[in-house]
């Protein structure tokens, strides 16, 4: 637990009881994003960690108050900025679920196959940016960091075809998707997913069994089965802990029911085993886009008209909270709609907001080291969390 | 490494460790070995896909060669960061844009407008390159936006291409419908 | 000439080769890391990046000085040139050929493994006198990590000094005249010296795996940090003529320095290559693993590392003994 006297950082900081304050502070180079842990350390054990947010803060949900349903979606990319679709998916999700929108299968199809390239590019970026994190800007950690961005590329790549956009889409609109795959993207797509099931191989090669990068993430940022169910996280984190709960499979959403995919679950609870939860996911996801390329109905993208003016979309007075299961957890949006053409309110539950609750549970009592190599394998995207 | 297994154990570990080094030493030197990657931009450019979302840009019609745009400011409502602001010139067979600012440093990028736009007047361009040192430059004015409009090669989108695209199909577009449902145009 | 005439000419040359040397080993580096990682490296300043550390070295020459109130000021200021003098005085006892060399002392080994661990010092100064956090926690850490691989490091080193039998470094050398002369290729205590040589090489020079005392990713570049133009690019020059220097002393004890085919002036020539070959080993095992924790790294060192060196070093005194009483 924090120590209350740590509240305030001393300058040369030894506040007489052999505790060292240190700040790792806004600007880091593995920060992940904006965020400001102060750790209270013993030597080099991490007695404390005081966790401060908020750098980031957008008003994402005051912008959701402003801009109509035919606007936010392409704001609501940049909540999780690594994984767009997912996140832009939860918003027009919620609109669809309370103006009770139908979407058509082909829609239906396609935003299962850029969710899951989405994950499959978000989790090249997570092992690229661990390793990182692990191995040093001048050493091994950049290796795999580059290979994992030169992966991700060709993913990027396939989002640059379909939609014009590598990184923030505004592929979703409510009742559907605005963009449909050019002639061609199908046999690009499968190329590049081939590519990448191979590329992973050598990933895991590089880093399984390699005595090293074990004996930094074994046994390392336990989360313990009643601890993650205690605390609210979601995603890999969860699934290394040895519960099975997966969105995707305990609420169906946008016709995954129809695909064959394994959810993968570990029990030991540590970095290795999210680690291990996330190469499988690579594996899964990969699956999941060439069955959606395989099955793709023929049929529209949309079930309302293209959006020819701003407040074309009206949803009909209720509240409603739809989730996906986006690359870091459970991303949701809580709509209450009154009628018009901008939600009376839009809530974001961010999966890394929830999923940063853990870090003081179980950072304390480790070493300053594994105080990256935790929240690599936690993976959060500030974007999420501060909104 | 239990000790009463230490000779036999501390052998494997050893066997596992030196494997594992050898395994990793091999993959960075088959990337040793393998083409770089990198592209030399700026002096070779990359291939940008047709639907490459660029600098925004004005067109002119392609029959009348008059400016397409009618000054209806359907895009300025649109635009979620309201980088848009039109003003209206009445005339008599039709209106026209009297002045059109465009805030490139603001823009999203998203092509909302292009795909609200009835006339397909404002369109994107296959190129982002106006780097400037100067953040005024990118306050785009009527002027500049169609010079942009003739100096790159346009992308594929523009309104009445994208809300054909989004749309169900309709009696009325069944003869559109095999082109349209084949997924689009290359 | 006057000896003291004559050998300041000789280390003056010595010196400025090894600071140019130091210079376009970065870019080798960054070229050699580069093409493991798809990528090019310099490629624009010059050609093919030929003058890019000219115009690294121009920058640093041209930064701010910027120094933190609160630092300790003689201890910030005097601590690069502490830790840079170790590192270049000990190409004084490397022999390039036979006969040239600064100072071919008869207790060269010697001197170069004790001049070499001093660098400590240097490195602990900087640390205490940046008044920062992180660069006192990455002083901790290097001399703990430093002190305990000395040890390791000596007694691999002390292997082809017992193969050869004399502590002087032009001996070791003559001892491996011939292709095949070479200690690494001694079978068994020979690869298993180099390797261990290797592996505590680099934890001496904090290279990764073992470079948790200035781990960009959590430290910051560690005792560096406060440092900035050319206290900085001493600093780095002290980090890297380290590395060059131990490389010269694996190709030395290892490859048999400058013994090769061809002519006997070609001998300084095939000493570079194999010191670069000894240094591009160390710089595929950096850019290829990630970092260890400061824990495991001392466990490693003192429950391996030291162990073993030991019985390395044991193993061979006794085979050189047998075979010298029995042949």
């Amino acid at each position: 637990m924090s120590d209350p006297e740590a509240r305030k950082v001393v300058e040369l900081g030894y506040g007489g009881s052999e505790r060292l304050t240190m700040n790792m502070g806004p600007q880091h180079p593995s920060a992940h994003g904006v965020f400001r842990a102060i750790l209270i350390l013993e030597g080099e054990t991490v007695a404390g960690v005081d966790a401060v947010i908020g750098y980031l803060h957008r008003c994402h949900e005051k912008l959701g108050e402003s801009l109509t349903y035919t606007q936010y979606p392409s704001i609501a990319s940049k909540t999780d900025y690594v994984a767009a679709m997912t996140s832009e998916l939860a918003y027009v999700r919620a609109a669809e679920l309370v103006g009770k929108v139908e979407v058509p299968k082909r829609a239906q199809y396609l935003r299962v196959m850029v969710a899951e390239l989405q994950r499959v590019a978000s989790h090249c970026l997570w092992l690229g940016t661990w390793c990182l994190d692990m191995g040093g800007a001048l050493g091994g950690g950049a290796t795999v960091f580059l290979y994992c961005i030169r992966e991700r590329e060709s993913v990027l790549d396939l989002f640059e075809a379909l939609v014009g956009a590598r990184l923030l889409y505004g592929f979703h609109q409510v009742g559907g998707t605005r963009y449909d795959i050019p002639a061609g993207w199908a046999e690009k797509c499968r190329q590049t997913v081939a590519a990448i099931d191979k590329r992973i191989d050598e990933y895991e090669d590089m880093l399984e069994g390699n005595a090293f990068f074990l004996a930094r993430t074994q046994g390392v940022g336990v989360i313990s089965r009643e601890l993650a169910q205690e605390v609210g996280i979601s995603g890999p984190l969860i699934r290394g802990s040895g519960v099975a709960y997966d969105v995707r499979r305990a609420e169906p959403y946008s016709s995954y029911e129809d695909f064959d995919f394994k959810v993968p679950v570990e029990t030991a609870g540590d970095c290795y085993a999210r680690y291990r939860v996330r190469m499988q996911e690579f594996r899964e996801s990969i699956k999941i886009v060439r069955q959606a390329l395989d099955g793709l109905p023929e049929g529209p993208i949309s079930s309302r008209p293209g959006v020819k003016s701003v407040g074309q979309v009206r949803v009909a007075k209720g509240e409603g909270y739809a989730r996906v299961e986006g690359a870091r957890g459970e991303v949701g949006c809580y709509l209450v709609a009154d009628g018009g053409a901008k939600p009376y309110r839009m809530k974001w539950r961010g999966a890394s907001f929830s999923n940063l609750s853990v870090l003081h549970h179980i950072i304390p009592g480790h070493k300053v080291a594994d105080v990256v190599a935790i929240m690599g394998s936690v993976d959060p995207v500030f974007g999420e969390v501060d909104r | 490494m239990a000790p009463e297994t230490r000779p036999r154990g501390f052998a494997r570990e050893i066997a596992d460790l030196v494997g594992a080094v050898g395994r990793a030493m091999k993959v960075t030197f088959i990337n040793f070995v393998r083409k770089p990657v990198t592209v030399h931009y700026p002096d070779v450019q990359r291939a940008y896909p047709d639907r490459f979302r660029g600098v925004l840009a004005l067109v002119y019609d392609k029959e009348t060669g008059e400016e397409a745009c009618i000054g209806c400011r359907l895009c300025e409502y649109i635009c979620p960061p309201q980088v848009i602001k039109v003003e209206m010139l009445k005339a008599e067979k039709r209106n026209f844009a009297k002045t059109f600012t465009l805030e490139l440093y603001a823009c999203e990028f998203c092509e909302l407008c292009v795909q609200v736009c009835p006339t397909d007047a404002i369109v994107m361009m296959k190129s982002f390159d106006v780097a400037t040192a100067d953040r005024r430059e990118l306050l785009f004015d009527k002027d500049r936006l169609h010079a942009v409009g003739l100096q790159f090669p346009q992308s594929w989108a523009t309104g009445n291409l994208l809300r054909d695209m989004q749309s169900p199909p309709k009696a009325a577009k069944a003869e559109a419908a095999p082109g349209k449902a084949a997924g689009g145009p290359e | 000439m006057p000896a003291p005439l004559y050998y300041f000419i000789v280390g003056f040359i010595v010196l400025n080769a090894v600071i140019g040397m130091v210079t376009y080993v970065t870019l080798l580096e960054r070229k050699f890391a580069a093409r493991m990682q798809s990528r090019i490296g310099p490629y624009r300043v010059g050609p093919h990046g030929l003058l890019q550390p000219i115009a690294d070295a121009v920058k640093l020459m041209m930064k701010e000085d910027v120094v933190p109130t609160l630092a300790d000021r003689h201890v910030y200021n005097l601590a690069p040139i502490v830790f840079l003098i170790p590192c270049m005085l000990i190409f004084a006892t490397v022999p390039f050929a036979p006969g040239l060399g600064v100072a071919d002392l008869n207790i060269g080994i010697l001197f170069f493994l004790a001049v070499s661990a001093m660098e400590i010092v240097g490195l602990f100064m900087a640390g205490w006198g940046s008044n920062n956090k992180y660069a006192l926690l990455s002083a901790m850490r290097a001399v703990n990590q430093i002190i305990s691989y000395d040890l390791p490091f000596i007694f691999a080193a002390l292997v082809p000094v017992v193969l050869a039998g004399s502590l002087r470094l032009s001996d070791i050398a003559q001892a491996q005249v011939g292709f095949f002369g070479a200690f690494i290729f001694y079978p068994v205590i020979g690869q298993l010296a180099f390797i261990a040589y290797i592996v505590t090489t680099l934890a001496a020079e904090n290279r990764v795996p073992f470079d948790i005392l200035e781990a960009e990713s959590e430290l910051v570049a560690g005792f560096r940090v406060e440092y900035s133009g050319m206290k900085f690019a001493l600093i780095q020059l002290g980090e890297y003529a380290h590395a060059i220097g131990t490389s010269f002393l694996g190709a030395l004890l290892f490859f048999g320095a400058w013994s090769g085919p061809g002519p006997a002036w070609l001998g300084p020539l095939w000493f570079l290559l194999k010191a670069m070959a000894v240094f591009l080993l160390i710089t595929w095992v950096r850019w290829s693993f990630v970092r260890i924790r400061v824990d495991q790294i001392l466990a490693i060192s003192w429950k391996l590392m030291l162990p073993a060196s030991l019985l390395l070093l044991m193993a061979t005194a006794t085979w050189v003994a047998w075979s010298a009483s029995g042949a």
